[in-house]
């Protein structure tokens, strides 16, 4: 039996047969990579789905149908979290990815004096550890701290800002300027490299047409870097509305919960107060459906674009 | 290839070698533990065994260092993983969260009532903390009597001492401190912003809690509670307090001596004697009272933490009675442990002890550590309940409305629903 | 004129910028050589006392232990990583389907979830397969992330296939192509996930804090919590802490910094 099918495939054309076995020798390439993923992501997902339906404090947990997700759009704090998490993505992402355009666009000049170490020092936050990054900014930003000195003595202010505690706007502010410094050299070194494979001569030709700095970053970067434009947009978006260590370790959500994100909320209700897993897993849903839905939304956009 | 596939071997087999075995042997006389802080805790569990092994020889003891905040998600991914074995014999429980920790796993305690540690030897209010239902599940450890210290050489300048700020209510303590202010142009203490330790504080010495005994939040129109707020706000627009940035900020005003002096913990003590420039300048007393509110004290509580002992414990025996012959039983213990760690018991008769009567050079001679102790057993008890963390988390938002002059029965009426909230969910 | 003064500005731009960036990491660098009251009243002033905050360290915590831990752990990572990933990333390129790109819009989703929603069922795992206090269980969750396929995938493109069609006719098999064809040419690609994958598995502390469960275990960044979870903190052996455990990111990235712009730009070209 086992003979005549083996035989009667090597008669019938060699190329299907080619075919089919770098067919499978592709799947063997990507079967542990995918098995990985379904075992330590899609199935913990699955078993956090079915928690999200569950209610109750602690580990005496019950089936409750939807009740998480109903008493998500009654929670007031969640309601807070989502805005905050939305500022965050509106404000941060762009200014983020505005600025670091700027600097790969200006770094990428190939008789800029002191090219790498520029680079480098751009780069360096994002090397830093997230407990060092909030200790720093805890301390500069505190009242009577570097910062609020620096400003008095250019004048720019009268009195210490009580950045950390004072208003949500400083609050989230802070955590604004804290994510830019971390991740604004990390997308540069995305458009940097990007930028390398622009040919130069694209904007010889646009320099003898008259097009200056400006009109060629407009015309020739932009449009060329757009891939890696929408690579570094979906990125950050993903990294945005999953936030957590900013809000958890440097503003600690505060004041009045005006600056912690949804991840920290979720952090919060399942460790440290009551544990409430099911409804933390609700959440976690709301999270992963709205990334899903702007990640295909800037997919859509940057396909048309 | 080869090279790079036996490379990975190499690796896989490095990295199980690395893996350690967490599991106790049975039957031996060993116990693990998981605390935090090698000064303090850590210490004390260190000499605890030294101790025991005097009755045990072959007593040996595991101190695991884990961090309050990780030791709380450990228990609780065990606990909601309904999975015990990777838990220690015995553990340290921040006062706060023990009675929540209770309640969402009571599988995961042993009851202690009956393991032979004898309760009533330590302070009511503090023993309090770990008791659900009337059974006792921690065995009280450090101290949280709240003090008051403050700098004499600063109150000396605008002619006070340490006596015109002893025994007193908050309304006179506002007025001393709007005359320091004046007069030396230092605020009289600091607190961090957006933490309410100085409004729990001032609660507790009331003997109010956020919660009524059924459990139900006790938030709007708890006039203590509102009386907290008032004295708070007051402070901080008068500058006498000023709120700073973090713990880190806190302590800065400390050993910089931005600050005439501090209320908290008395296990802030060994913070404020990192300044050792200002030995001889600081002195202890109690905190003043709320004034006008039925049963208010000069006394209260903030932190602390007590041990408990795990089901996964193998050897309850041993640990029932490392427990009580050492940290529920020898003063020598107590003694032993308080000059390098400056751990204050909760343990009654250890106070009576000499070690406790030494006068301490730091703060002008006095005994300092007498005085906590006996403070200690003057605390009202308060009721933290399983939804404490909550509560605190909407009082802290409620305190900040508030110093932006938002309405405070507003505010406290929203904390109220903001707990009840979380309590329905 | 005019040239002059957009140099000026452009000078005047990355410089600001540059200090802004490197500012922090410096302040950092300064306290660990002070004292706590000094670091606490916000002196910029380097001080002496680094030899003594590292042997109060040194007595405090088992930094070498931990910086082994953390090490084994992140290379551990890093290693498997990219040989799991850059194979899946290969195998979704050269060999694609319909189905296999299906299959890798569906994987792409795995990012998309927060890790505290994950962490509970995942640690159940863990604690039944013994892998608890394991370095396995630390890089288990986090060695095949769709981010690196992506990744490869995109490099792969750039890799021609004529020279997989020659290499296939001189008898190679599909796995000596790919370690002797592919893995050769892309070392950029690998640089950039290396830098990439590491400094991840360096800063993980949230998946750590759950399953490691023993001094031997402690990585970095777990220690440095240890030193903040005292009643007493002292600031300057905290800074020369937060400082060690920076150090090795910033060296990887100094080392790499080349091959990485090289590695993403070949990721990203495709």
């Amino acid at each position: 039996m086992n003979r005549v099918e083996t035989s009667r495939k090597t008669h019938t054309g060699r190329k299907l047969t080619l075919y089919q076995k770098q067919n499978l020798v592709g799947w063997a390439f990507l079967i542990p990579a995918t098995l990985l993923i379904i075992w330590m992501c899609f199935y913990p997902m699955l078993r956090a789905l079915l928690l999200s339906f569950q209610s109750g404090t602690g580990a005496r947990m019950s089936f409750a149908g939807l009740k998480n997700y109903a008493y998500l759009l009654k929670d007031g704090i969640f309601i807070q979290t989502l805005k905050n998490n939305f500022i965050y993505l509106i404000i941060q992402v762009p200014i983020m990815l505005v600025l670091a355009l700027a600097l790969a666009a200006l770094l990428n000049n190939p008789h800029l004096r002191l090219r790498g170490l520029y680079r480098t020092a751009i780069f360096l936050p994002c090397a830093t550890s997230l407990v060092s990054v909030s200790l720093i900014f805890r301390a500069m930003f505190a009242v009577g701290g570097f910062v609020n000195i620096t400003l008095m003595k250019l004048g720019l202010i009268q009195t210490d800002i009580n950045w950390i505690n004072g208003s949500g706007e400083t609050a989230r502010a802070l955590i604004i300027i804290a994510l830019i410094w971390r991740w604004t050299g990390y997308n540069m070194v995305f458009y940097l490299s990007g930028l390398q494979s622009i040919d130069s001569t694209l904007y010889e030709a646009a320099y003898i047409d008259g097009a200056n700095r400006f009109q060629q970053f407009r015309r020739i970067t932009v449009p060329l870097l757009k891939p890696t434009i929408l690579l570094t947009a979906i990125l950050s978006t993903n990294g945005t509305l999953q936030l957590f260590d900013e809000s958890y370790n440097l503003t600690r959500g505060g004041p009045s919960n005006l600056s912690m994100t949804m991840s920290h909320y979720i952090y919060r209700m399942s460790f440290e107060t009551v544990p409430k897993f099911g409804y933390a897993a609700a959440m976690s849903y709301v999270i992963f459906i709205l990334v899903a839905i702007l990640a295909l939304l800037q997919m859509k956009v940057g396909d048309k674009r | 290839m080869k090279k790079l596939v036996s490379l990975i071997l190499v690796l896989l087999m490095a990295m199980s070698l690395v893996s350690v075995s967490a599991v106790a042997e049975d039957g031996s006389h060993k116990l693990t533990v998981w605390c935090w802080d090698p000064a303090f805790n850590i210490y004390a569990m260190k000499e605890a065994a030294k101790l025991y092994k005097e009755i045990d020889p072959a007593f040996e003891l595991d101190v695991i260092e884990t961090p309050w905040n990780d030791l709380q998600t450990k228990l609780t991914t065990a606990g909601m993983a309904g999975d015990y074995s990777t838990l220690p014999d015995i553990f340290l429980c921040q006062d706060n969260a023990f009675q929540k920790n209770v309640l969402a796993f009571p599988d995961m305690f042993n009851d202690l009532t009956a393991s032979g540690v004898d309760f009533s030897q330590f302070g009511a209010a503090k023993t309090a903390y770990s008791v659900v239902d009337g059974k006792n599940y921690g065995v009280p450890f450090d101290n949280g009597a709240v003090i008051q210290c403050v700098r004499t050489d600063i109150l000396e300048q605008a002619g006070y001492t340490v006596a015109d700020l002893t025994d007193i209510d908050w309304d006179r303590y506002i007025a001393i401190g709007e005359d320091v202010l004046a007069k030396t142009g230092k605020p009289m203490l600091s607190s961090t912003a957006g933490e309410p330790d100085m409004i729990m504080m001032m609660l507790q010495s009331a003997g109010a809690s956020l919660f009524d005994a059924q459990g139900k939040p006790a938030i709007a129109g708890n006039e203590a509670l509102k009386k907290a707020m008032d004295v708070y706000t007051t402070m901080v627009k008068k500058g006498i307090l000023v709120e700073v940035t973090g713990w880190d900020g806190y302590i800065g005003t400390l050993v910089n001596s931005t600050v005439a002096g501090t209320i908290n913990g008395c296990w802030i003590l060994a913070s404020i004697q990192t300044a050792k420039d200002q030995s001889g300048k600081w002195a202890v007393t109690n905190m003043p009272k709320l004034p006008g509110v039925e049963g208010a004290t000069n006394y209260s509580n903030n932190g602390g933490s007590s041990w408990a002992v795990s089901s996964n414990c193998k050897n309850t025996a041993l640990a029932y009675d490392f427990m009580s012959k050492i940290w529920g039983g020898s003063v020598a213990f107590y003694e032993d442990i308080l000059p390098s760690s400056g751990a204050l018991a909760t343990y009654l008769p250890a106070g009576k002890s000499t070690v406790y009567s030494q006068p301490q050079e730091f703060f002008g001679g006095d005994t300092v550590f007498t005085k906590i102790t006996e403070y200690a057993g003057k605390i009202p008890s308060n009721y933290t309940g399983a939804y404490y963390y909550e509560a605190r988390n909407a009082v802290a938002v409620a305190m900040t409305t508030i110093l932006g002059g938002g309405d405070v029965d507003a505010a406290l009426a929203e904390a109220q629903s903001t707990v009840e909230f979380a309590q329905g969910v | 004129m005019k040239r002059r003064l957009v140099s000026i500005l452009t000078y005047t731009f990355l410089t600001v910028t540059a200090v802004f960036s490197v500012f922090p990491l410096l302040w950092m660098a300064i306290s660990a050589t002070n004292t706590s009251q000094v670091v606490l009243s916000g002196s910029l002033v380097p001080g002496t006392h680094l030899y003594d905050n590292y042997l109060a360290l040194l007595q405090n915590q088992p930094v070498w232990r931990a910086m082994g831990n953390s090490f084994t752990y992140s290379i551990g990572q890093t290693l498997l990583a990219m040989v799991i990933c850059s194979l899946a990333g290969y195998g979704f390129e050269v060999f694609h389907t319909r189905n296999k790109d299906r299959l890798m819009s569906l994987l792409l989703m795995a990012m998309m979830v927060p890790l505290a929603a994950t962490m509970v069922p995942l640690f159940q795992m863990m604690g039944k397969m013994g892998l608890l206090n394991t370095a396995i269980g630390f890089v288990l969750p986090s060695v095949s992330t769709p981010f690196l396929i992506m990744m490869f995938r995109q490099s792969a493109r750039s890799f021609p296939h004529d020279i997989i069609e020659a290499a296939r006719i001189d008898g190679l098999n599909e796995l000596q192509i790919f370690f002797r064809m592919f893995f050769p040419t892309m070392r950029a690609t690998y640089a950039a996930a290396l830098t990439i994958v590491f400094m991840n598995a360096w800063n993980n502390y949230l998946w750590p804090k759950v399953i490691m469960q023993t001094n031997d275990s402690m990585t970095m960044p777990m220690l440095t919590a240890n030193l903040m979870s005292g009643y007493v903190v002292d600031y300057g052996m905290l800074m020369l802490a937060v400082l060690l455990s920076t150090l090795p990111t910033v060296i990887i990235f100094f080392l790499l910094q080349k091959s990485f712009t090289e590695g993403i730009a070949g990721a990203i070209k495709g």
